[in-house]
């Protein structure tokens, strides 16, 4: 029975974590999209649930919970964050554009990165797939040696 | 890790050392690069917005109105900046790879010197 070269080993489980933190990474950055992906949904439906409220009137959260009533003064314009700490005043209509087309960039990343995460899943198997082989060598190389 | 020579322990050490440091190079790139790209995105973002249009930005804690123009020349600035430090962080990168494939190489032709021939 040929001997497993350790090395080989060790190097498989070095990929082997490698790849498992890649792929923890990647999860981590596909959670985010999907939480970027949400929020601008909620806001879209809120600008258009504003826009045909008639009192106007919210609940603003001020944190622990807590929330008082607040009256939106003008609905039919919104502040857009466009990133790099720049808000830019927009019309309801040009908001929820705006944010449609975020969505829609959220939603080919997010793809994107489920595309990236199923190909390190597959890397991350054929490793697992090798390093067991190598395991159930080196067994019965020992096996071997023992019995002889 | 004890039959290996004193040498080489010296040099995984500095291998190890040089290879966090890389991590944390381009891990800042990379943080950089993102910033970058936010900025170049607001600018172009803002470009498309009417010459009167209402722009604030974070200034500290709080979000003051300012001039669009004003705003995209701090943007603008801002990117400047950035891409020169993304440039100097490219060169850290590149000296340190280059030492940690010297060092790697160097510790793998120790290793091999001192493996015993295979099959023997």
């Amino acid at each position: 029975m040929e001997q497993v070269d350790p090395r080989e080993i060790q190097m498989l489980r070095m990929y082997l974590s490698e790849y498992g933190q890649q792929m923890e990474i990647l999860s981590g950055q596909l959670n985010m999209i999907e939480q970027q992906r949400l929020e601008s949904a909620a806001a879209v439906e809120s600008i258009r649930a504003l826009e045909q409220s008639e009192d106007r009137i919210v609940l603003l959260p001020i944190g622990g919970g807590a929330v008082v009533r607040a009256q939106v003064l003008d609905p039919g314009h919104v502040m857009v964050n466009i990133g790099a700490d720049v808000i830019v005043e927009r019309t309801g209509a040009d908001a929820v554009e705006y944010l449609q087309d975020r969505i829609t960039e959220l939603e080919a990343l997010g793809k994107q990165v489920s595309g990236s995460i199923e190909q390190l899943r597959g890397q991350v198997n054929e490793i697992s797939r090798r390093l067991e082989a190598a395991y159930r060598q080196a067994q019965a190389a020992q096996a071997g040696q023992g019995g002889s | 890790m004890d039959n290996v020579p004193p040498k080489v322990q010296q040099q995984l050490a500095m291998l190890q050392q040089v290879q966090q440091q890389l991590q944390t190079v381009v891990s800042q790139k990379a943080q950089y690069e993102l910033t970058v790209r936010e900025a170049r995105r607001a600018v172009d973002d803002l470009g498309e917005a009417p010459e009167d249009a209402t722009v604030y930005m974070n200034v500290g804690s709080i979000m003051m109105q300012q001039n669009k123009d004003k705003v995209l020349a701090s943007l603008n600035e801002r990117i400047e900046t950035l891409e020169l430090r993304i440039r100097s962080l490219e060169k850290q990168e590149k000296a340190l790879q280059g030492k940690f494939e010297q060092l790697s190489a160097q510790i793998k032709g120790a290793l091999e010197r001192k493996a015993p021939p295979s099959g023997s």
